[in-house]
């Protein structure tokens, strides 16, 4: 039996341990108040998007874009300084998640790298225009996945999860299976502050709750929009070869130059998972949706219904990790897939090359 | 316990038609998975309750509530509807349907959401939340105060952030706010 020294010696410990991990909390509490408090650096992208919405600290808030397109904008309650930060804060995420123009990218971005595996996702990549695309004229784009417009048409029910999808569960989604990595918690300010930036979004262009807006979420091409000539690998490959190759890399591995990353991975421990939407054999609608209305860059709209299907079936063909519901046996399978398939699909082309498109020579920097 | 024994020292049974001695130890645990499966069997085959249902309780005032916001045609599935449903059970029974989250009662004058705020705050507070809080010094979220309210207008305790007593005032909320066509930030009677 334990003496009393011993017991009090126990006792003291636990206490010691608890009261340090106590400690560690408040100073990580006032860190974070700090970060909030603390003046926001805007990614250029977001200077731009922001100051042409006119945000600023105020009792009220008309938004240009409205008074632009209706003619006249409705006064509506304004942001305080905090809310400011918070929304400037939340389009630095959608623009850079991972902090490649932050000076301090863990303090920045909410120490995002925690919930991503590789360092090439980003919400812009499939949110494009910082989350609101729009064209030259400042259209705002169909299907091109604007955060705004899924805002307002949050928490309906969700046909792929079978939920009522709140927004911050959406996001969780979006950092499991696009990103390949984990979820944070609901109340954390990288969703928060995401979620900030998206409501900003719907007061400047002026959306209602729960109307469908057609920039919401992707315009998704069925096999019933196609001639049904089927979904094909090798039509596939050759139009990837010739219209995506250039920028994500012969085996889509993305782009990276001077240690940024420029364009994503579509294969590989960098891409998304096997349980993402944008992949084509979990659903086989989105990625040719989103190919078709949102890529090529600067060629939107070039690809037929068919060109895109065959494009999404190609794609996920390539190696690319399990997602969470797969198990590790599925996991490790492809993490084999992902070491041994690139060398030698390089080397299955290199023998029949000659007849290859080639691919830009300066963009061929795969990582 | 004195057990009978047998010439070869072996239990025998204690006279005719009784149970071996070595079987006495188990009576009272078989007794007790007797009485779960049979209370199990009789949940789900003999009461008459609907199992696992996901039904929402039909609260009085419902059907004039889903007219006059529309909530029929909102949502585009039932699942929707019923979340606003229960949501709609929650505002105005919250001692019945949220009795977790509260210690008032059917004799509390205050006993409900019902009792401070319209479908039409709800909607009105929600569009403008997730905005700084002067009192608090902080930005607070639809949900949180939905919590403080269960905490402290209705002296009782906090749910979860995922909880359907909070998550369903909210697409209440979000009901109320599409029928009346409402944006992000929108105040009563315009600007």
């Amino acid at each position: 039996m334990a003496t009393l020294p011993a017991k009090l010696l126990r006792l003291g410990v636990i206490v010691s341990v608890l009261g340090g991990l106590y400690l560690v909390a408040l100073k990580k509490h006032a860190e974070r108040d700090e970060i909030r408090a603390a003046a926001v650096e805007l990614t250029p992208g977001c200077k731009a998007k922001l100051e042409s919405y006119a945000l600023e600290p105020g009792a009220d808030y008309r938004s240009p874009y409205v008074l632009r397109t209706m003619g006249a904008a409705k006064g509506i309650r304004g942001y305080s300084a905090d809310d400011v930060r918070a929304i400037q804060r939340g389009c630095n995420i959608v623009d850079d998640t991972q902090g490649q123009l932050a000076k301090d990218a863990a303090r920045e971005r909410w120490n995002s790298g925690r919930f991503m595996r590789g360092k090439y996702a980003s919400c812009d990549h499939c949110h494009q225009g910082v989350g609101d695309k729009q064209d030259a004229a400042g259209n705002r784009l169909v299907g091109s996945n604007g955060l705004a417009a899924s805002w307002v048409m949050a928490d309906m029910y969700d046909r792929f999860t079978g939920l009522l999808l709140p927004y911050e569960l959406r996001q969780m989604q979006c950092y499991i299976n696009s990103s390949n990595g984990f979820k944070p918690n609901a109340a954390d300010d990288l969703l928060r502050d995401v979620t900030a930036y998206s409501r900003f979004l719907s007061a400047a262009l002026d959306l209602k709750i729960g109307k469908h807006y057609a920039e919401q979420g992707v315009d998704e091409i069925p096999a019933s929009a196609t001639l049904r000539r089927g979904d094909d690998y090798v039509r596939g490959a050759h139009l990837y070869r010739q219209k995506c190759a250039r920028c994500h890399g012969p085996q889509g591995f993305g782009t990276e130059v001077n240690g940024k990353v420029i364009y994503p991975a579509l294969a590989g421990p960098n891409s998304f998972t096997l349980d993402a939407r944008m992949n084509f054999h979990r659903v086989n609608t989105v990625m040719p949706g989103f190919i078709c209305r949102n890529m090529p860059l600067g060629e939107e709209g070039s690809l037929d219904n068919q060109s895109c299907r065959d494009i999404g079936y190609y794609i996920s063909t390539l190696p690319r990790p399990a997602g969470d519901k797969q198990g590790p046996l599925v996991a490790a399978w492809q993490r084999l897939m992902m070491t041994v398939m690139p060398p030698l699909t390089q080397y299955a082309e290199s023998l029949g090359g000659a007849n290859r498109p080639a691919l830009q020579p300066a963009l061929q920097t795969e990582d | 316990m004195d057990r009978a024994k047998g010439e070869d020292g072996k239990d025998i049974a204690a006279g005719p038609g009784r149970w071996p001695t070595r079987f006495v130890p188990l009576i009272k645990p078989l007794g007790a998975v007797i009485l779960v499966v049979g209370f199990v069997l009789w949940a789900h085959v003999g009461s008459g309750i609907a199992r696992f249902h996901s039904q929402v309780k039909s609260a009085p005032g419902w059907d004039r509530f889903r007219d006059a916001y529309g909530l029929d045609s909102f949502g585009e599935d039932s699942y929707f509807v019923r979340a606003a449903q229960n949501g709609y059970n929650l505002f105005y029974f919250t001692h019945r349907s949220g009795w977790r989250f509260t210690r008032k009662t059917a004799g509390d004058a205050v006993n409900s959401c019902a009792a401070c705020h319209t479908p039409e705050d709800m909607a009105y507070a929600f569009v403008n939340s997730d905005r700084f809080d002067s009192k608090l010094g902080r930005r607070l979220s639809f949900e949180e105060s939905v919590m403080r309210c269960y905490a402290e207008h209705m002296d009782g305790f906090v749910p979860t952030l995922y909880d359907p007593a909070v998550r369903d005032l909210r697409i209440l909320a979000r009901s109320v706010a599409h029928h009346l066509q409402l944006g992000e930030g929108a105040r009563r009677g315009g600007s």
